[in-house]
């Protein structure tokens, strides 16, 4: 303030015209130019350009090319999952009575809502999409291999509150869709080894109730995106700091590449845009139905699944049962602890049969559960007289009453 | 060691031989459950232990009735000889003892005012034809009080357990009725169970547990047990079915089913079945009785047409609603509509047995007007659905537009070897 104070009017004027002109600059640091412009003397005061420069103006390795997109388009969507996210927020009211009706005003009342709603729906499919694709290229490349393995955990982490978003996500409609699929699927989970007190905790009630829904929109909205927004910071900490891993058998061309501005940021906006128009056509081509009301006394006559994960989750559970898939969770640890055995430098798939067999396994088997899972649209026979049995206190048997002598 | 056993045993022996001799000892009495006071005065139950347990959950050890007040005979008498004589001992009832039995109470009123029971079930079972067979020709095939009630464990009629409860009371009367050789003898059928299973009725009462659906006593009497008579059949139909009933004397077929000419309903839904004309049958219904070019089957053909339009219309109101919700819509204000079309179509189907064109015509005119309204709401929002897409083609012009000019960029770079 004294900075300025001290200058006499017309040396202020040159100063906002010599800032003017910089603001002019067509490239992407003139952005922060001219957001320097409105504080400019803080401008002047930190070196923004120097950070910029530092920040942007490095060279990629050579062997980077448009498959390393993968990464940047999970965390585009990522970002539509937050705007949109917070948009929904603004209305969505989350309990029994409210949640479906505000759900129908988003839809229906609110100009664009309908989009909003849509376009995180569909965000929520095509980031486990991008997010595997990612992960499989990652897997089948090795750049899980040191010195990147404290980053493909981090990434395995990020895999694992991507679904837990989704998973918490998917009851907040409250429809009968929604009802009955987080029913048997918490049924199940609950049965699985060791996860029966956990379940407990998230349902907080004998059955899916208010108690549930608050707690799946408390993880959802506040608890999960602290912890994502950390493991992406530490995510990107870590490939900046160990860089793009090279694929099998090359061993140079670090620093030999493109530069990150603008070209490669530009290629990534390329992608990024054409992501988006992906994201929109779904989301106006192929909107999410609105099933009926919630009714946790009444079986829907059919459910329709609404997230690629459900389709997995349902095929596991009705194909192979429990067990199923309680192997299929364990099949993904065992690709998070991978790095921890597989930890010499081979990179050729070829040479590394097991990891091979792991990674086909996961992936292939992950895709054909989804393409089994869309042909379920039924409810499981059976759950509601589980949901039944849960809701009815367990009843002693007390035939102690006396009776009398006739 | 086995020394041991055996003198233990023989002691055992030599003092329950010496209460026995000293006339101190009882049979033992069998304990049934844990708590239970057993009066070891009562010698009955001594060997009719199982009968007990059967007894005590029936409603007549509640009132504090005993074996011997049906039974007769001594209950302090521990032995077989002692027990089953004196105090009008009879055994067991046979069936016409079982009548007289139960209606020494169940017609009394002075016993029964306390309990608000009724006392004419004696005299409606002589009127029915279970009581002609029984007590007018001896007919031991024919069904008496316990054969329905059950002889011990007799239950209250809406105790779910009784015999006589809403849904098992089809299970009790098919106990006889679907013996096919006991049926035989008297010329019935034995079908009659299955198709109530199947009909409306049965669907009410077996599947949705509407225990306003009527079983077999609604229709025929409980203790007066007998078919309806023809000229009967409306009225009895129109016990609950009001409406209809009104409808139907109203027109020419009320006369005709009051002149005994009609079986009433059962002449086009059938008796046990209460099949459902389907709107599109309506008119092949007429023409089973009416000739085909005579005025009353054209008249058929007409009713046919309006009930057929109107339902097709219901049917769209319905999938138009479906599909709003399934866009998100509220369709409150739509659900209240449905009703009142639906109310239209009710009474359609009610008015439908006046044969009274002219009211079935404007209760259908009604159903179709609310009907299209609904379906025009849908459409609207069918538009707006689809006026969504045209979202895409901003969006993907600019996508395009973007990508290729951040192509021609990305080309120029690479080409000044930036």
């Amino acid at each position: 303030m004294n900075y300025q104070a001290r200058k006499p009017r017309f040396w202020r004027l040159r100063q906002f015209w010599a800032d003017l002109k910089a603001s002019t600059d067509p490239g992407l640091l003139g952005v922060g130019r001219f957001l320097g412009l409105l504080y400019g003397p803080i401008d002047r005061k930190l070196p923004i350009d120097q950070a910029y420069r530092k920040m942007l103006r490095y060279r990629l390795a050579s062997y980077v090319t448009w498959r390393h997109a993968l990464g940047g388009i999970t965390y585009l969507l990522f970002m539509v999952l937050v705007v949109t996210g917070v948009l929904l927020s603004f209305y969505y009211r989350p309990s029994p009575q409210e949640a479906y009706p505000s759900i129908q005003y988003i839809v229906s009342e609110v100009p664009m809502g309908w989009l909003v709603r849509d376009l995180h729906v569909w965000s929520s499919n095509l980031i486990v999409v991008a997010l595997l694709a990612h992960m499989a290229r990652v897997f089948f490349a090795a750049a899980y291999k040191p010195p990147r393995e404290t980053n493909w955990l981090t990434g395995l982490l990020l895999l694992w509150v991507v679904l837990c978003f989704g998973a918490t996500g998917y009851l907040l409609p409250w429809d009968q869709w929604a009802y009955w699929t987080v029913t048997e699927v918490l049924n199940v989970i609950a049965r699985a080894p060791l996860l029966g007190f956990f379940v407990e905790v998230l349902r907080g009630d004998v059955i899916v109730s208010g108690a549930t829904l608050g707690r799946f929109y408390a993880l959802h909205a506040i608890v999960l995106p602290w912890i994502a927004f950390a493991l992406i910071v530490f995510h990107f900490m870590l490939v900046r700091r160990h860089g793009i891993a090279p694929p099998p058998g090359v061993t140079s061309g670090e620093g030999e590449g493109v530069p990150f501005y603008p070209n490669h940021l530009l290629r990534s906006f390329v992608i990024g845009v054409l992501v988006l128009a992906v994201s929109f056509s779904a989301a106006a081509l192929f909107p999410r139905p609105v099933g009926e009301p919630a009714n946790p006394f009444e079986l829907p006559d059919s459910i329709i699944s609404t997230w690629v994960v459900v389709d997995v989750s349902l095929a596991l559970i009705r194909y192979l049962g429990v067990w199923g898939f309680t192997l299929f969770t364990l099949l993904g640890f065992t690709l998070a602890l991978l790095p921890l055995f597989d930890r010499k430098p081979e990179q050729r798939l070829r040479h590394r049969p097991v990891a091979l067999a792991i990674g086909l396994l996961f992936f292939a088997g992950y895709l054909i559960l989804w393409m089994a899972g869309r042909q379920l649209t039924t409810v499981q026979s059976g759950v509601e007289v589980r949901q039944g049995e849960a809701a009815v206190q367990p009843q002693q048997d007390e035939d102690n009453t006396e009776e009398p002598n006739p | 060691m086995r020394m041991g056993v055996i003198l233990l045993v023989t002691a055992a022996l030599v003092v329950r031989g010496g209460e026995r001799a000293a006339g101190v000892d009882r049979p033992a009495l069998p304990a049934i459950g844990q708590g239970v006071q057993v009066d070891p005065d009562y010698s009955c139950i001594v060997c009719h232990a199982d009968k007990r347990r059967a007894f005590l959950m029936g409603v007549h050890s509640e009132r504090g009735i005993r074996c011997h007040d049906c039974h007769g005979g001594d209950p302090t008498g521990f032995e077989r000889e002692t027990a089953h004589n004196g105090r009008d001992y009879i055994g067991t009832p046979d069936k016409l003892e079982t009548v007289v039995l139960c209606s020494s109470c169940h017609s009394d009123p002075d016993q029964m005012r306390q309990y608000g029971l009724p006392v004419g079930q004696l005299a409606e079972f002589r009127t029915s034809r279970h009581g002609h067979l029984l007590l007018e020709q001896n007919d031991l095939n024919a069904p008496t009080c316990s054969d329905c009630h059950n002889s011990h464990m007799i239950l209250p009629p809406n105790d779910a357990r009784s015999n006589v409860y809403p849904t098992n009371i089809v299970r009790t009367c098919a106990g006889c009725h679907e013996n096919a050789d006991l049926m035989g003898r008297y010329g019935l059928p034995t079908n009659q169970v299955e198709r109530h299973r199947e009909s409306a009725h049965g669907f009410a009462m077996f599947d949705d547990q509407n225990f306003a659906a009527p079983t077999c006593v609604d229709c025929h009497g409980s203790h007066a047990a007998l078919p309806p008579a023809v000229t009967q059949i409306a009225d009895v139909c129109g016990h609950c079915h009001v409406l209809v009933r009104r409808s139907f004397y109203e027109g020419p077929h009320g006369d005709a089913a009051t002149s005994g000419l009609l079986p009433g309903c059962t002449a086009c839904h059938s008796n046990h079945g209460t099949e459902r004309v389907p709107p599109t049958e309506i008119a092949s219904t007429c023409t089973a009785c009416h000739a085909a070019d005579s005025p009353a089957a054209l008249l058929g053909s007409d009713i046919q047409h309006e009930v057929t339009e109107a339902t097709e219309e219901l049917l769209g109101a319905e999938e138009a609603i479906q599909a709003l919700v399934r866009a998100g819509r509220r369709v409150t204000e739509m659900n209240s509509r449905h009703e009142a079309a639906h109310t239209a179509y009710e009474q359609l189907g009610q008015a439908q047995h006046s044969l009274d064109l002219a009211a079935l015509e404007d209760l259908s005119r009604q159903v179709s007007s609310i009907s299209r309204d609904i379906r025009s709401t849908e459409e609207v929002a069918a538009e707006e659905r689809w006026e969504h897409k045209l979202i895409l083609i901003p969006v993907w012009f600019l996508a395009m537009s973007i990508s290729v000019l951040a192509l021609f960029k990305l080309r120029g770079l690479a080409k000044r070897g930036h």
